[in-house]
């Protein structure tokens, strides 16, 4: 417990962050007035840039997927020689995510040359950029990514950068410390520091609790009604109690106020909805570049006229436990010469880097007590290893509280240092 | 006061899961959720609130809910689909390659204020096709704030250049002639992928068509006829509206972007016809 001890133990009463429910704060993140002032975009000097990492590609992907053939990013830059920081975004998400494009406001206000970059395991990196196009070992991710990060500098040679910063939630915070650990053999960053902002611990529990939530049980589905039915049945409901429809940033807490709200299982259902989605591109973008042909025909004919809804409705069936057992867990053993899944799973999680991430001063992380990707003991690990260099906090869910002010305010004093 | 009605929200959210855990399965009745004055549940040993606890899981973690709403989502009538799909496939390319390097360009060559000004003016335009189709649609609360707006708008707003109303709790309000087929129980017909205006059905192209010939009638300040003689006005609206539009083709980064759009589009007009 002397160790235990040791972690930043945020206390509810004087967090206060507004939404307790962790299922409302992972949708709805937090309330506009609480966010952090931020620059618009007007403000900031951004372009988008793309890289050709596989040319191969170029023809071995069929026609219709043109537009991930290169590899895209944001660089928002500033007018003075400055520190860089890189940000990875989560499972499935692109370098334009919302929650990449918060953190890029964040840092670029603060002073820093921003890069945003696409999850590993979305569908344009995995098309454009990953070697083995089967996402999930985060060694091979992390080296995937490390060569689209020195493909990014040497696009950029005389951007002025003084230091170089490394960050990501969720899923591309696990690929950060990967990332970072690569960053200490090869050495073309030398990252100054690298925060890891709501990470899995162990990728398996995380992805067996995603694809849990899709089990909840949710009152009001019948044989006539399925769940998204209910769910836009509300809204209307909502929307003509109302009045008037009016999308903007209060209509989520507004919503939850209303008759109209929704359960905690349905809330889970809808975030466990949004991972299958994530599920399928993935297990469909992995299967169609590998040519496996348990999605899609090896030799099928793509064009852009042809419809992709009938291996739509086959991706769909897969979650990400299907996707590990199907593609991941096969290819790793081919190429590894067999091993149980206890081990990939070690090899695969953080406990990979647990020396690493005990000694090494620069990395830190911050995480919820009520973060939905985490199981029992998980805290219990963060804390040994990361000791004060964790910050707990009691409230968020699920990267809900990064946008809020006090959450915004820790990581700029972590990169300050 | 916002803060406090959230976490009372919350709270009452929170109540209602506890109530679920804590009764007996067979007692727990659909209903509205109660607050109980019930103490947190207890954080293990090294401070985890595991979510997942307070959930109420099918028994045999197997049910395919996902899957069952999924595909019956995907069951858009979509005869044209090929068709469609390269249409889709031209937006996008159009988009990346002249939209929105004219978008960047405009953004670039204008401050801020002209930019609003611009989306206002053609807004206050656009609340006469609007007004047209509330009064068709017999709703008259809308209707008589429409036409608040318009007055509003183009007399204090100075042609529609500022938009006044909505500060004066009057917001904008969109109704089509799509919007108002609809409203009589006009079918959607085949989904349709327009070139430049995208995703869009048999049902609303029509009222596309319908509303471009009432502006023209209309003449409502003189623009539609000013825009034959000057056509870099009808581009500026483009432009315009491809500034406003907030969609990225893209944006959703997902092989399956074209049904995900579809049933987005399919859904969100169904619930714009039903307020």
């Amino acid at each position: 417990m002397a160790v235990a001890a040791s972690a930043r133990d945020i206390d509810a009463a004087s967090y206060g962050y507004p939404l307790t429910n962790p299922f409302e704060a992972t949708i709805a993140t937090t309330p506009p007035d609480q966010r952090p002032m931020l620059p618009s975009d007007d403000e900031i000097d951004q372009s988008d840039y793309s890289l050709t990492l596989r040319p191969e590609r170029e023809f071995t992907l069929p026609d219709n997927f043109w537009a991930v053939k290169k590899l895209k990013y944001r660089l928002a830059r500033q007018d003075h020689a400055a520190p860089l920081i890189f940000i990875i975004a989560g499972t499935g998400a692109s370098y334009s995510s919302s929650i990449n494009e918060y953190l890029k406001k964040l840092f670029y206000q603060a002073g820093f040359h921003v890069v945003q970059l696409s999850s590993p395991t979305s569908f344009d990196f995995i098309s454009a950029a990953s070697r083995f196009a089967t996402p999930g070992i985060s060694q091979d991710d992390a080296q995937d990514m490390y060569r689209v990060m020195q493909a990014v500098r040497a696009q950029h040679a005389r951007l002025p950068v003084t230091d170089f910063y490394l960050t990501g939630y969720s899923l591309g915070a696990l690929d950060a410390a990967f990332v970072s650990h690569l960053d200490e053999t090869r050495r073309s960053f030398n990252f100054k520091r690298v925060l890891l902002l709501n990470p899995p611990v162990n990728l398996y529990t995380s992805i067996n609790n995603l694809d849990k939530l899709v089990q909840t049980q949710v009152k009001g589905i019948d044989r006539s009604t399925t769940f998204y039915e209910l769910m836009l049945e509300k809204l209307t409901r909502y929307f003509q109690e109302k009045g008037y429809i009016d999308l903007n940033e209060a209509l989520l807490y507004d919503f939850q106020q209303s008759r109209q709200h929704l359960s905690n299982e349905q809330m889970a259902m809808l975030i466990g909805t949004s991972f299958r989605f994530s599920a399928a591109d993935i297990a469909f973008t992995s299967d169609l570049i590998n040519r496996r042909g348990l999605i899609i025909p090896p030799k099928q004919p793509i064009t852009e006229g042809t419809s992709l809804t009938p291996y739509f409705k086959r991706a769909l069936q897969c979650d990400f436990d299907c996707y590990m057992t199907e593609q991941v867990i096969p290819m790793w053993r081919a190429r590894t010469g067999g091993g149980t899944i206890l081990e990939l799973t070690n090899q695969v999680s953080l406990y990979a880097l647990k020396d690493y991430l005990q000694n090494s001063k620069k990395i830190a992380v911050m995480h919820n007590a009520d973060d939905v990707i985490l199981g029992p003991g998980d805290i219990g690990f963060l804390r040994k290893v990361f000791g004060d260099r964790l910050t707990l906090y009691p409230h968020g869910g699920h990267c809900g509280n990064l946008n809020y002010r006090v959450n915004s305010d820790a990581m700029l004093e972590f990169f300050r240092g | 006061m916002v803060n406090k009605l959230l976490f009372a929200a919350a709270l009452l959210a929170a109540g209602h899961t506890l109530a679920a855990e804590t009764a007996p399965r067979a007692s727990v009745v659909e209903g509205d959720p109660q607050v109980i004055g019930t103490a947190p549940l207890a954080p293990e040993a090294d401070g985890f609130l595991d979510p997942l606890r307070e959930l109420k899981f099918n028994p045999g973690l197997d049910q395919r809910e996902f899957e069952r709403s999924t595909l019956e989502a995907l069951n858009v009538y979509d005869p044209l689909e090929s068709v469609n799909r390269r249409v889709y496939h031209f937006n996008y390319r159009l988009d990346q390659w002249v939209l929105l390097p004219l978008v960047n360009g405009y953004q670039y060559i204008t401050p801020r204020f002209v930019r609003s000004g611009v989306t206002n003016f053609f807004n206050n335009l656009g609340d006469v096709p609007n007004l047209f189709n509330s009064v068709l649609q017999l709703k008259a609360k809308r209707s008589a704030e429409i036409t608040a707006r318009l007055m509003f708008n183009t007399i204090i707003g100075v042609g529609g250049l500022w938009d006044p109303a909505t500060r004066m709790g009057l917001p904008r309000q969109s109704e089509d002639f799509g919007q108002t087929l609809g409203f009589y129980g006009v079918p959607e017909g085949p989904y349709l992928v327009l070139p430049l205006l995208g995703p869009s059905n048999l049902r609303d192209t029509t009222g596309l068509v319908v509303d471009y010939a009432g502006e023209q009638a209309v003449n409502y300040l003189d623009v539609a006829d000013t825009s034959k003689k000057h056509p870099e006005i009808f581009a500026l609206r483009v432009v315009d509206k491809r500034y406003t539009t907030n969609f990225r083709y893209g944006q959703l980064n997902s092989p399956f972007e074209y049904e995900k759009v579809r049933y987005v589009y399919t859904q969100s007009r169904k619930l714009q016809i039903a307020d």
